[in-house]
């Protein structure tokens, strides 16, 4: 059957696919088995937070606080399991709820308390980096917890653990979205919230959904980044936000909420890992990387804003054409 | 009015179609200098189109636009108001955090050298406008402190600081108080000596009579009565407005029965619905009359749990409802489709399937999960049975015709199994076809037994779709009457209680200086 919500998801693809081909082209390392898995560890933490990012976006709001939640959270982590010596799966149960609540405060501030959520989550970017630095005396902690690397590095079957987290979340996510009340009355929200509220739909409570759903994802990407290293540090996550923020707007979602589609954010998450990705590889100064980034955030809106006109000028082109 | 006299403008047959709808056809209207020509006609008569084709918003499809006799394009409103037209809309473009002066030279404000603006020349110049237009206004007080009535006279003031010779006011006297509506005919028929042409759109039938030279009728997008065919009178002008051919246009089948569906009793809500009380039984059709803001909007809001009850009771079924929220309005089977579907009716991010589901998810859904296959059916079903275009299932919403997407929000409701629904202006803006197909639903519908509050300002829909009428003023129901006893010329006039208020503040004026 025909997906309803994403006419969306080729457009972004067939970018992803032009770019992963240009790059494979041009770079000799880049299509390595070491190269590929490194990509996709790469790839995973920014993609995880980014599922998050999109709900919120597709309910109308935006979350600018997750990179500084995770500095947050990974430091809360690293003082149950080290300072305090609390059990190991205990603490990451309670970073994820943790992550959750932070979320919940988020929507509710934003849709009960009427405060845009621009404003509440940028308060959040703001605040949750002080907290993090209040722990620790604002230095980060190292060699946690041995069951933590495993958490990222482990695999299964030869394949890396994260690239599993990323088919389940997506998984999930997706489906969420697609076949669940929930992710219909997001989708709803997003779109019109007057007449969501004159369909019986909860919108603050939906809002708040959307934030909780966000906060638990980013706790999920905060247990990543404490794995990765094995460590906590207030300085995690600096511009994750934005990243996750630039993943969803890549894959075609419209700030403006209700337009948008889980997969297409995975798409764009992998376009702008690859890009830098061949960066890395060709040498590029890490300036540079970051000039291109904003040049191919500017890119993929420009060309998601303008595709009517340049799909009718193309046609123009070949209506002209003598044959 | 003498044929050697050319008028200053001249609309020569213009027809103008939106998807859906001819808007304007074969239209023609004369504005001569020195005149004030009113236009009238009921909501979606084509006077918008017409406005907006003078002003440069939209272009004819066909027909032509002479000024002084020499055929012109508009292409847009600059271009409008560099041939002299000013239009003073219904929602008017002053910018409050501005100055008096400011918005009077908006965009086109005096320069010095170096490109700053001249603020002593563009006061100066304000207040000469001002005082030629006897307005007592301080060219620098910020607009955001001034009134409704003080805000749409420097929209005016505006209009002849640009050079305007034709002035364009569409419903200029909705928000204003009956001195400022004096104060603004006074100003018109200055302005009127002075040679400029205004055309004066309104449905107020006495405030038009009391100020216009000559009327141009329009209904169903075409001149029903050129200026000078009908007089300059109210009844004269009624019967133009009506019109004959109305009947055949309705087709009401009576299903009203005796036995209580709804019951109000004393319902005042924060919002404006004040001490409303009435009763509501299985297939009929109870419609509300009234004036724009008389508060059957509020009304409406109130039984759909938009806004909390300060007092009374809705009872259902000889139960008092708790309606906190449209959640519980709906879950007690009730059903609001509003005035502006396109505010707050359709998600224009869906399909017509998802559009039709929106108020009856929880049927669709077994622990969280959607079944779509089955909520595909429905809406396959409902489009079959409201004769929905082709594929509007499929596609989104945007891609349909305003009478489509009217037909995907009734079927929301046809969904949700809503036994009243309350339909405020169902047939705004939607075309005959479509608007028929309203009706034949309002009769299957009341034939199964719901129950239908019809808002409308189209007064021969309400006259005729309605087993009773309750007229609303003030946010009350003044009076419920049966439509044989109510006629066209009695709604209409009752839209102008507030003119025939304007009338007898004159009258007891006059008394007073005579005594």
């Amino acid at each position: 059957m025909k997906r309803i919500f994403d006419p969306q998801l080729m457009g972004p693809l067939a970018a992803l696919l032009g770019v992963a081909l240009v790059v494979a082209l041009t770079t000799d390392r880049f299509l390595d088995a070491g190269n590929l898995s490194n990509l996709a560890l790469q790839v995973s933490i920014v993609s995880l937070i980014a599922i998050g990012a999109t709900v919120v976006i597709l309910a109308g709001g935006i979350d600018l606080s997750s990179g500084s939640m995770v500095a947050l959270l990974t430091m809360v982590l690293a003082t149950l399991v080290k300072t305090l010596g609390l059990p190991f799966w205990p603490v990451l149960v309670s970073v994820l709820l943790l992550g959750a609540a932070l979320g919940a405060l988020n929507g509710v501030l934003s849709s009960y308390l009427r405060i845009p959520s621009f404003i509440v989550t940028l308060a959040g970017l703001i605040a949750y980096r002080g907290l993090a630095l209040m722990f620790n005396d604002g230095a980060p902690m190292f060699s946690l917890h041995p069951g933590l690397e495993p958490i990222f590095y482990g695999k299964l079957a030869g394949i890396p653990l994260p690239f599993f987290y990323l088919v389940v979340f997506y998984t999930a996510a997706t489906v969420m979205m697609n076949n669940t009340r929930l992710g219909r009355e997001i989708y709803a929200v997003g779109g019109n919230p007057a007449a969501a509220k004159l369909s019986g739909i909860n919108v603050r409570r939906v809002q708040t959904y959307a934030f909780t759903i966000a906060g638990g994802m980013t706790a999920v990407g905060a247990i990543l980044m404490a794995a990765r290293l094995n460590s906590g540090s207030p300085n995690y996550g600096q511009t994750l936000e934005l990243q996750a923020i630039a993943a969803a707007v890549v894959g075609g979602a419209s700030l403006a909420g209700g337009r948008g589609n889980i997969l297409s954010t995975l798409v764009g998450a992998l376009t702008i890992v690859i890009v830098q990705n061949a960066l890395n590889l060709n040498a590029a100064p890490s300036a540079v990387q970051n000039v291109i980034l904003g040049l191919i955030i500017l890119i993929a809106v420009g060309l998601d804003m303008w595709r009517g006109e340049i799909t009718r000028s193309i046609r123009r082109l070949f209506s002209h054409s003598p044959l | 009015m003498p044929p050697s006299d050319p008028p200053l403008w001249d609309v020569v047959s213009v027809s103008k179609a939106y998807p859906g709808v001819l808007a304007n056809d074969r239209v023609s209207i004369r504005l001569m200098a020195g005149r004030i020509h009113g236009l009238m006609g009921e909501n979606g008569c084509g006077k918008s189109t017409l406005i907006r084709l003078l002003s440069g918003v939209d272009r004819p499809d066909s027909g032509e636009i002479r000024r002084n006799g020499t055929p012109v394009t508009l292409n847009n409103p600059t271009e409008a108001r560099a041939y002299g037209v000013a239009t003073v809309f219904q929602e008017f473009s002053i910018v409050g955090s501005l100055t008096v002066a400011e918005n009077v030279f908006l965009g086109r404000w005096p320069r010095k050298r170096l490109g700053l603006i001249d603020w002593d020349a563009m006061n100066s110049r304000t207040r000469e406008v001002l005082a030629q237009l006897d307005i007592d206004l301080d060219p620098q007080a910020l607009t955001s402190t001034l009134s409704v009535a003080e805000q749409q006279l420097i929209e005016i003031a505006k209009a002849v600081a640009a050079n305007a010779q034709l002035i364009i006011l569409d419903e200029p006297t909705t928000a204003l108080g009956l001195d400022e509506i004096a104060l603004l005919h006074s100003l018109l028929r200055r302005m009127r000596a002075k040679g400029h042409a205004i055309l004066y759109v309104s449905h107020r039938l006495d405030e038009v009579t009391a100020l216009v030279d000559e009327v141009t009728i329009l209904r169903n997008g075409r001149v029903m009565s050129a200026a000078g065919e009908t007089a300059v009178q109210v009844d004269a002008i009624v019967s133009a407005m009506i019109g004959e051919d109305v009947k055949d246009h309705y087709p009401k089948d009576r299903n009203a029965s005796a036995d209580l569906v709804m019951e109000v009793r004393g319902m005042s809500s924060a919002r404006g619905a004040r001490n409303v009380s009435f009763a509501l039984h299985r297939g009929e059709v109870l419609g509300l009359g009234g004036v724009l803001g008389s508060g059957r909007t509020e009304i409406a809001r109130a039984l759909f749990g938009l806004d909390p009850l300060t007092s009374g009771v809705i009872a259902m079924a000889g139960k008092p409802l708790r309606l906190r929220s449209p959640a519980d309005a709906i879950a007690a089977g009730l059903a609001l489709v509003t005035e502006n579907r396109k505010t707050d009716g359709l998600f224009f991010n869906f399909d017509g399937r998802a559009n039709i589901s929106s108020a009856s998810l929880l049927q669709f859904a077994t622990f969280g999960f959607l079944d779509l296959k089955r909520e595909s059916e429905e809406a396959r079903r409902l489009a079959r049975l409201l004769e929905l275009s082709q594929g509007a299932v499929d596609k989104s919403v945007r891609a349909l015709s305003g009478g489509n997407q009217q037909k995907v929000v009734l079927a929301r409701w046809l969904l949700s199994q809503a036994r009243v629904l309350i339909l405020d202006e169902p047939t705004q803006g939607i075309d005959v076809g479509a608007k028929l197909a309203v009706y034949r639903l309002i009769n299957a519908l009341t034939a199964q037994g719901c129950a239908i509050v019809l808002i409308s300002s189209d007064h021969d829909e309400l006259l005729a779709m309605s087993d009773r009428i309750a007229v609303v003023r003030h946010g009350t129901i003044t009076d419920i009457r049966m439509p044989k006893d109510l006629t066209h010329a009695d709604l209409v006039r009752a839209d102008l209680a507030r003119a025939d208020l304007v009338r007898a503040a004159t009258d007891q004026n006059a008394e007073k200086s005579l005594a």
